[in-house]
């Protein structure tokens, strides 16, 4: 018979006290591990959808608008830029990769992407660890060859009930409503529906940036995006139309093999006619290591557009946002901590007064004062540790639970059982506070009179 | 075995404990009888190391108490004394067993290995073997202090103090639990000191100190 049985018998004695004092510590600590857990997982799942262009260009405006909406495909682009743009930025020596971006319409709420089929081939890889990434994996069908052609995202895929062969017309923007505008006369035909990836992609439809186009001249006999005319440009200069048209043809009747090579005969092929707007150009660069100078290039050469390394801007994003968020919700757990041990303090002091006489009887049979107070803070120990296990599997639930919605709706997965190094030092923390609010009842143990209580009834 | 030699206590303003000699030879059994508030509780607690003197000295064996410091006096009463209370003090969340074995558990006389064993057969001695796994609160008073009994028992002490152990017992219970801690006391040569204020109790012992007048008043 241990210390920690005499410790676990007391507190099993008191069943509903220490059921309630585990309590009071499982939510503080359900609520830290969720905010931990959730905190550091959506980082790094932003982080890493960010990881993959290194540099997107769009119009003037807003950075992280432009990569909020062109990489999460969260919220409007700020607007529209010339789209010789692409043709120059794919020419500059450091790049890989450049994909156009045009944005503009919708179906039942699910962003249509206008860009080209190389993006969803190009061979994507984390740019830290160089592992293989199936964002743009199909699960059925094949990828777009021809404008009005779409492939659809897995979260698209299954809220819709759309599947390979059926047909959708686009919506005018993001709003889904009673009498809203439909391109029903270009309708989109699914050719494909992408493997769910737990990224922004989930819930993206990916067409040839033609389509949008195609859509809109048809709809207001103009190449302009959003219906309306871009207007003048300083950066916009004339080119035949004939010239964009070939280029077209050989894109849709070529199988492209670009996978990433630049030099590939199809992506020289891919030149848009200037008068046409692109939403944003996504860039691939040969190194990640080339950002921040490339980046600075984009702004001093290119007067009408604005570049940003997606990174930067998400994790500022992150910090000005959920970093405040997350310590906010930090504070609070650990609010509900403090309040915790103060309910061990409470619960173990009531019952250190409630058995001073079993402590004496303890004394008298040879127990030291040293063994008395180790068996009052080993149940403050028991308490803490119980209230940590089912704080975390509490923590776990409610983690799973908000990822399921977070997959649902922005199409990220939350892996719960990825532990965040902060927790160690969260739960440490928690575990010495509980220990902490053991010190009170057990100094009232250690100053035990055995005579007097003994002689007490 | 037992010796005290002009022992004073203070027990309050104005009032101390005083024994100029007391002596249980080992094996002894005696009385520490006298009137409610006369002082042979406290004489209890001084012999058992739970108060300590004032002044004079008090020997358990070749131990001076006086002398010795808390952890000596701790480890003394858990390997030396057995308790029996008036109130059982029994420990309400353990078992029986349990109870048993945690008068072991505090000293260093058995290997722990043999608690278990050692603490089923006093429970046995005592008659209360169907009733290992039953908690205090569930068990008649009678059992509850036969419990006690076994306790008190369980380290091989060499003395066993009473305090009081039939003042919440009916006579014929009272009348078989004192049987029971003679009996045992006797058998395993333990010196038995029982504080009783019941004459009757007292005469059933073979030796009896009468304590009254130990607590007294003093000039402030």
């Amino acid at each position: 018979m241990t210390l920690w049985h005499i410790a676990w018998n007391y507190l099993w004695n008191r069943k509903l006290t220490t059921f309630l004092t585990i309590l009071s510590v499982t939510l503080g600590v359900g609520l830290i591990t969720a905010v931990l857990l959730l905190s550091y997982e959506v980082e790094r799942r932003f982080v890493q959808e960010g990881q993959m262009f290194d540099i997107a260009v769009g119009a003037k405006g807003s950075t992280q608008q432009l990569v909020l909406s062109t990489i999460y495909y969260i919220g409007q682009p700020a607007g529209i830029m010339p789209a010789d743009y692409y043709n120059k930025l794919k020419a500059e020596p450091d790049v890989l990769a450049a994909f156009p971006i045009t944005m503009g319409d919708s179906f039942k709420g699910f962003r249509i992407v206008g860009t080209t089929r190389q993006m969803l081939e190009f061979d994507w890889r984390d740019r830290v660890t160089n592992e293989r990434r199936g964002t743009y994996d199909l699960a059925s069908g094949a990828y777009f060859s021809r404008p009005l052609e779409a492939v659809i995202g897995a979260t698209v895929a299954k809220d819709t009930g759309l599947q390979v062969g059926d047909k959708f017309a686009s919506t005018h923007g993001m709003m889904e409503m009673e009498g809203i505008e439909r391109h029903e006369d270009t309708p989109y035909t699914v050719v494909g529906v992408l493997k769910p990836s737990g990224s922004p992609t989930d819930r993206a439809i990916f067409a040839d940036y033609e389509s949008i186009y195609d859509v809109h001249e048809h709809e207001y006999g103009t190449p302009s995006l959003f219906g309306r005319d871009f207007g003048n440009d300083e950066a916009v200069t004339a080119e035949p139309k004939g010239e964009h048209q070939q280029g077209e043809s050989d894109h849709h009747d070529g199988e492209s093999d670009h996978h990433g090579d630049k030099d590939s005969e199809h992506a020289d092929h891919e030149h848009f006619d200037p008068r046409e707007k692109l939403t944003a150009v996504l860039l691939v660069l040969d190194s990640p290591g080339q950002r921040f100078e490339f980046n600075q290039r984009i702004s001093e050469e290119y007067p009408n557009a604005v570049a940003a390394v997606p990174i930067l801007e998400i994790q500022a994003l992150y910090n000005q946002l959920l970093g405040t968020a997350r310590l906010v919700m930090l504070y609070i757990g650990f609010l509900v901590i403090i309040i915790s041990s103060i309910s061990i303090v409470i619960g173990l002091y009531l019952s250190i007064i409630q058995r001073k006489r079993d402590l004496a009887i303890m004394r008298a049979l040879g127990a030291s004062s040293g063994e008395v107070v180790g068996a009052v803070l080993i149940e403050a120990f028991w308490v803490t540790l119980l209230g940590l296990v089912t704080g975390y599997a509490a923590g776990l639930g409610l983690t799973w639970g908000i990822g399921a919605y977070l997959v649902q709706t922005i199409g990220f997965k939350v892996s719960v059982f990825s532990p965040s190094p902060d927790m160690i030092s969260a739960y440490s923390a928690i575990l010495i506070m509980g220990m902490i609010a053991g010190i009170l009842p057990a100094w009232q143990a250690y100053r035990t009179d055995v005579a007097r209580d003994l002689a007490e009834l | 075995m037992v010796t005290l030699d002009q022992v004073r206590r203070k027990l309050g303003p104005g009032v101390e404990f005083y024994c100029e000699q007391f002596h249980a030879p080992e094996g002894a059994q005696i009385a520490l009888w006298g009137p409610s508030g006369c002082g042979k509780s406290t004489m209890l607690n001084l012999i058992s190391g739970l108060l300590r003197p004032s002044s004079g000295v008090i020997k358990i064996g070749e131990h001076e108490t006086q002398r010795m410091s808390n952890g000596q006096l701790d480890r003394l009463r858990g390997e030396q004394f057995g308790f029996v209370f008036q109130t059982f003090n029994l420990l309400a969340p353990f078992t029986a067993l349990q109870n048993v074995m945690l008068g072991m558990r505090f000293s260093d006389t058995r290997p722990s290995k043999e608690w278990r064993r050692h603490a089923i057969e006093l429970l046995e001695r005592v008659g209360l073997k169907h009733r290992i796994h039953s908690r205090p609160g569930t068990m008649s008073v009678g059992e509850r202090q036969r419990i006690a009994i076994a306790r008190a028992l369980a380290n091989k002490q060499r003395i066993v103090v009473a305090d009081e152990p039939t003042g919440s017992l009916d006579p014929k219970t009272a009348a078989a639990v004192m049987d029971l801690l003679l009996q045992m006391c006797g058998e395993n040569k333990v010196t038995l000191l029982l504080v009783t204020h019941d004459q009757g109790i007292a005469n059933q012992l073979p030796e009896r100190f009468d304590c009254t007048g130990l607590a007294r008043e003093v000039a402030q």
